[in-house]
């Protein structure tokens, strides 16, 4: 058996207070290899957002684990989540989410320089090649179309070779093909960086592209 | 559906926009509201007892007494009216506490039976009559005397009979030279005071037995054809009310001005916060448009509920007025001298309320055209968001509006022009600073990495130079709070300095010495050990011709009349003092021509001239004129030959007109001098000796003057003071509303900041150093162009010297710089609160 990347045990999170809690996630357990392609799966207030969020550290469970490399990310501190997500975690969102102030280049090379990693401008150079984007690299992000936009998120969010990559509906906001040749892109950096994706979409055709599919419905795995 | 959308749905979703707009139009029109308000009420008051300042319907008077023929004139035009008549005569002498032994400046009103036809003079104890010597209570609480005391007038030794409580003809208490003495006319010419060239104004009063305005008006324009004379002046009651108004004008006018500023920052701050909301709200309106409202309808919506805020601010304001002036009106009274009403008049405020609605709604004016030029269809399908752009020519009614309200604010189309010339300058050199410092951190970083030295200050710079025209309004409201605050206190700070006794002033102006006593007073002082400096002579005289062509008499009406028309007027009606002598004095300098040659006027050549800058710019006289004066009957011509500019404040005997010594020499002259600085003994034992052996010899204790003048400029300082600050607070709430406008656009870039590895204290700091850095620099900015103004304002106005006050540049940026940093903390307090997971898509 491969070595796993995550081990999620008995995972609960819920929202809200009183009469208006809602229970998200309903004790979901999950091991996810390394260098798996991932796809998550499922309506709309499934819960699949909460998933992601749990696991690459942006939020907190209410019980449960999640051992990441022997530690368990669910009992860390705000401080040590943070640099955990800055040291461990890529992530590609569905809005882009690029800073407006900082060029293509400044974007991807950001990531680096919070990890003061040496040569950090020659890694950023490299990855705004492998997505195609030398020549758009001093570019701010209102200058750069949507599918650009998706790039420079992309090369971004491989710049300090994550553990694992996390995709948040990265197509989602981009018209067909050109949603096809970021996600093209996309499985071809996951593939040549042996990085571990996790994926989240609706798209049924995308989600086979993954090793692995796994359906979310009412906060449990089907 | 317009007005549920517009009144009821945003006013409900948008709680803080429209709280933020509210007080930033309330803070931006509170200082004007209120200085308009007192000074209409100033006005009223000043208008309501007009008859009681003239104390007649109509006065005819001169600094001389009226020739012979000009009285004749005067009982021919009155001889066929029902009247009753006096007359007065104000001198100014020095009066001595028999007692005591001390002396000091007077001003001698003396009047005949029936002073005044109207007011009243109410004396502490009994009443008032024109047969005894009464003092004003200035003057009893000065030297401490009492009824019974006796006091020497002159070569008369008098006894007071009472003290005067009020007199209804004393318009402003504070500004008068000195405090005012009666006494009956009879007894002045026993006095020996009236000599020639004594200082003082001889009136004729006139009441007629029915007033009516239009032919008192038709009586001024009948004297004034019938006596050429411009040293005559003819005052009705108005213009005696709009004399003693002047001075208050110039003061309501500046601090109207100062609280222009205010206004300014707020309507720059309406602009923003509308500019933020609308982009905000564009898709809504985007929809509205597309279910059928029209965009003329939904600009109709959007000024309406701009209207309906403005309403509430106005009401809101005037609410608040009622109580506040009920508070500072005894105060306000008893700074000015002047018994304000004791109930508000409310609708003054209405008289400005069009005017500042007019100016918010003309700001708004290149947003609204923006929106009439969005695509709002196209709108809806793209993938990111704009309005249609605004021009340069879109803020044209505004910029027009704005320098015509300036002027209006101003009373005057000089200061209104150089205000806005100031506004101008300072928007220029902001936006200069603004670019020439994005232009340096450009090259700065070009080519760098992120860490400068940090990653915070790193990233704070790339936004620097990245913002628009957001940055430029942030550095031009702050830099145009802290120019006013500094410009203030500099100017302040240079007043002060020039109104305090130092070694170079003189410590007594000595007036009225005639002809004959020059000699033996000199000997005289310089036995007493106090020799006398600057002896100068004075000749009363009058301009008749420039270039051979007649001067005359303005008396132009104009219903509306500018500040300059006004000043101009007073200057050309009036005689003037001139002096003779070759040399320049300390305070003087030339700015054009040359000095006098010396030798004095060689035959064949007319006597050179030298003049006055700003007396030579109000009359309309260059270099190379010829100048025809009238010295008491006699013709004299000179050539002017330069141009100097006067610092009036040294206290030193200095004339409008200086004429180069020769046949001028011979006129009849009265002299000035100076007392030099020195023992306070040495003074008082000159003006003993003076007032012993020449009774008629006034002095100006220039200490005593110095103070009267800093109180009357302290007085009118905090005024500003408090506009200033108030200035600073819609700078600040501005502030306050960019800073977290542009925050809270940051919100996903601050989350994913965090995402990355930033904790919320970095993202502060980050936030710090990007916003830091433009206050910082406007705040530097903004102190250094106050001083700078300042400076030149103070030179080329007050003829100031330069100088620098460095507390009162530092402990202000302390001040500014911890209400800034307090203003970044909490306008970005909830953004860095970012949650990071709100950036995924089902968040």
């Amino acid at each position: 058996m491969s070595e796993s990347t995550i081990d999620v045990r008995d995972l609960k999170k819920s929202y809200g207070e009183g009469s208006s809690r809602v229970e998200v996630l309903k004790g979901l357990s999950l091991i996810i290899k390394k260098g798996e392609t991932l796809a998550l799966t499922g309506k709309s207030g499934s819960g699949k957002s909460t998933l992601l969020s749990l696991l690459s550290g942006l939020d907190r469970p209410d019980s449960g684990d999640i051992i990441f490399q022997g530690k368990n990310i669910a009992g860390m501190s705000e401080k040590e989540l943070t640099q955990f997500r800055a040291a461990h975690i890529g992530i590609v969102f569905q809005q882009f989410h690029l800073i407006s102030t900082l060029t293509a280049f400044e974007n991807v090379l950001l990531p680096l320089e919070i990890l003061k990693k040496e040569n950090g401008r020659q890694i950023a150079l490299n990855l705004m090649e492998s997505v195609g984007l030398t020549h758009r690299k001093d570019h701010l992000p209102s200058e750069l179309s949507g599918g650009e936009c998706q790039r420079v998120a992309i090369a971004r969010s491989l710049a300090i070779s994550p553990a694992i990559l996390f995709a948040d509906e990265p197509s989602g906001n981009l018209d067909e093909e050109t949603g096809t040749k970021v996600m093209d892109l996309l499985f071809q950096m996951v593939e040549k960086t042996n990085t571990t994706l996790i994926l989240i979409t609706h798209d049924p055709d995308l989600a086979r592209r993954c090793e692995r599919v796994v359906h979310l419905e009412h906060g449990r795995l089907l | 559906m317009i007005f549920k959308f517009f009144f009821m749905k945003e006013m409900k979703k948008y709680p803080f926009f429209f709280i933020l707009l509210f007080f930033t139009s309330f803070l931006g029109t509170l200082g004007l509201i209120g200085i308009s308000i007192v000074s209409g009420q100033i006005q009223e008051k000043l208008k309501a007892s007009a008859n009681e300042l003239l104390t007649s319907d109509i006065a005819v008077s001169a600094r001389r007494e009226l020739f012979s023929q000009e009285q004749k004139i005067l009982r021919s035009i009155f001889s066929e009216i029902e009247h009753r008549e006096y007359k007065v005569i104000d001198i100014y002498s020095m009066v001595t506490h028999q007692k005591k032994k001390t002396s000091r400046l007077v001003e001698i009103r003396s009047s005949e039976n029936g002073f005044p036809f109207y007011g009243k003079i109410t004396l502490q104890e009994g009443e008032f009559s024109n047969q005894d010597l009464f003092i004003s209570r200035d003057l009893a609480d000065l030297w401490q005397v009492f009824p019974g005391e006796e006091l020497k007038v002159g070569d008369l030794i008098l006894k007071i009979s009472g003290i005067v409580e009020r007199d209804s003809s004393l318009g402003l208490r504070g500004f008068s030279l000195a405090p005012r003495i009666y006494l009956p006319l009879t007894k002045l010419t026993d006095t020996g005071l009236l000599r020639p060239g004594a200082t003082g104004s001889f009136s004729y009063h006139f009441k007629l037995k029915e007033f009516d305005e239009d032919r008192i008006s038709q009586l001024k324009g009948l004297i004034y054809d019938k006596i050429k004379d411009p040293a005559v002046k003819i005052t009705l009651p108005q213009d005696s009310s709009e004399q003693t108004g002047r001075v208050i004008n110039v003061l309501t006018n500046f601090m109207a001005l100062s609280a222009m500023v205010g206004l300014i920052l707020s309507l720059i701050g309406i602009f923003y916060l509308y500019q933020s909301h609308l982009h905000a709200r564009l898709k809504d309106l985007c929809l509205l448009n597309l279910y059928g409202i029209s965009k003329k309808q939904i600009i109709a919506g959007i000024s309406a509920q701009f209207s309906f805020v403005f309403f509430l601010v106005m009401i809101f304001e005037i609410i608040l007025i009622i109580p506040l002036y009920d508070l500072l009106a005894p105060l306000l009274s008893n700074g000015l001298g002047l018994e304000l009403g004791p109930e508000v008049n409310v609708s003054l405020a209405l008289r400005d309320i069009p005017f500042l609605f007019g100016l918010a709604l003309f700001v708004l004016v290149p947003l609204l055209f923006g929106l009439m030029r969005t695509e709002m269809g196209v709108q809806l399908k793209a993938q990111k968001i704009s309005m249609g752009r605004f021009r340069f020519f879109d803020f044209l009614p505004f910029i027009l509006f704005l320098w015509l309200f300036s002027g209006y604010i101003g009373h005057s189309f000089k200061t209104g022009n150089i205000f806005f010339a100031a506004l101008i300058l300072v928007f220029s050199i902001s936006t200069a600073i603004v670019k020439c410092g994005q232009w340096i951190i450009k090259k700065l970083i070009s080519g760098r990495g992120l860490r400068l030295p940090n990653l915070e200050n790193g990233i704070a710079l790339r936004s620097l130079t990245r913002s628009g025209h957001k940055l430029t309004l942030s550095f031009l409201s702050l830099a145009m709070g802290a120019t006013l605050i500094s410009f203030i206190l500099q100017l302040d700070k240079m007043i002060l300095k020039e109104f305090s006794v130092d070694n170079k002033k003189p410590s007594l102006f000595i007036f009225d010495i005639q002809e004959e006593q020059m000699d033996p007073f000199v000997e005289a002082a310089k036995a007493n050990g106090s020799p006398l400096a600057f002896m100068t002579p004075m000749i009363r005289a009058r301009l008749e011709k420039v270039n051979d062509s007649k001067f005359v008499r303005n008396k132009k009406d104009f219903d509306f009349r500018a500040r300059e028309e006004d000043e101009d007027a007073r200057f050309r009606n009036n005689g003037l003092n001139l002096t003779y002598r070759s040399y320049l004095t300390d305070a003087e300098r030339i700015i054009k021509g040359s000095p006098f040659p010396p030798g004095g006027t060689p035959e064949g050549r007319l006597p050179f001239i030298s003049l006055e800058k700003r007396w030579s710019e109000r009359m309309g006289i260059a270099l190379g004129d010829k100048l025809t004066f009238d010295v008491q009957g006699v013709e004299f011509e000179g050539v002017v030959h330069n141009i100097k500019e006067v610092k009036w404040t040294s206290f030193y005997p200095n004339f409008f007109v200086t004429v180069e010594p020769g046949i001028i020499s011979a006129a009849p002259k009265t002299f000035l001098a100076i007392l030099p600085s020195g023992s306070k003994e040495k003074k008082l034992s000159l003006q003993r000796l003076t007032v012993e052996k020449f009774p008629n010899i006034s002095f100006i204790d220039v200490g005593d003057l110095v103070g009267k003048l800093s109180q009357l400029f302290e007085n009118s300082r905090k005024a500003i003071e408090i506009i200033s600050w108030l200035s600073l607070g819609v700078g600040l709430i501005i502030l306050y509303g960019l800073s977290h406008d542009q925050v809270y656009r940051r919100y996903y870039d601050i989350a994913l900041l965090k995402t990355l590895g930033f904790s919320p204290n970095r993202v502060r700091l980050n936030l710090l150093h990007e916003f830091g850095t433009v206050f910082f620099s406007a705040m530097a900015a903004g102190l250094f162009l106050g001083w700078f103004i300042a400076q030149i304002i103070g030179r080329e106005l007050f003829k100031l010297s330069w100088s620098i006050d460095l507390p009162r540049i530092i402990y202000p940026a302390i001040l500014l710089s911890v209400l800034c940093l307090a203003t970044i903390i909490i306008a970005s307090w909830r953004a860095v609160q970012a949650k990071p997971r709100e950036l995924l898509s089902d968040a």
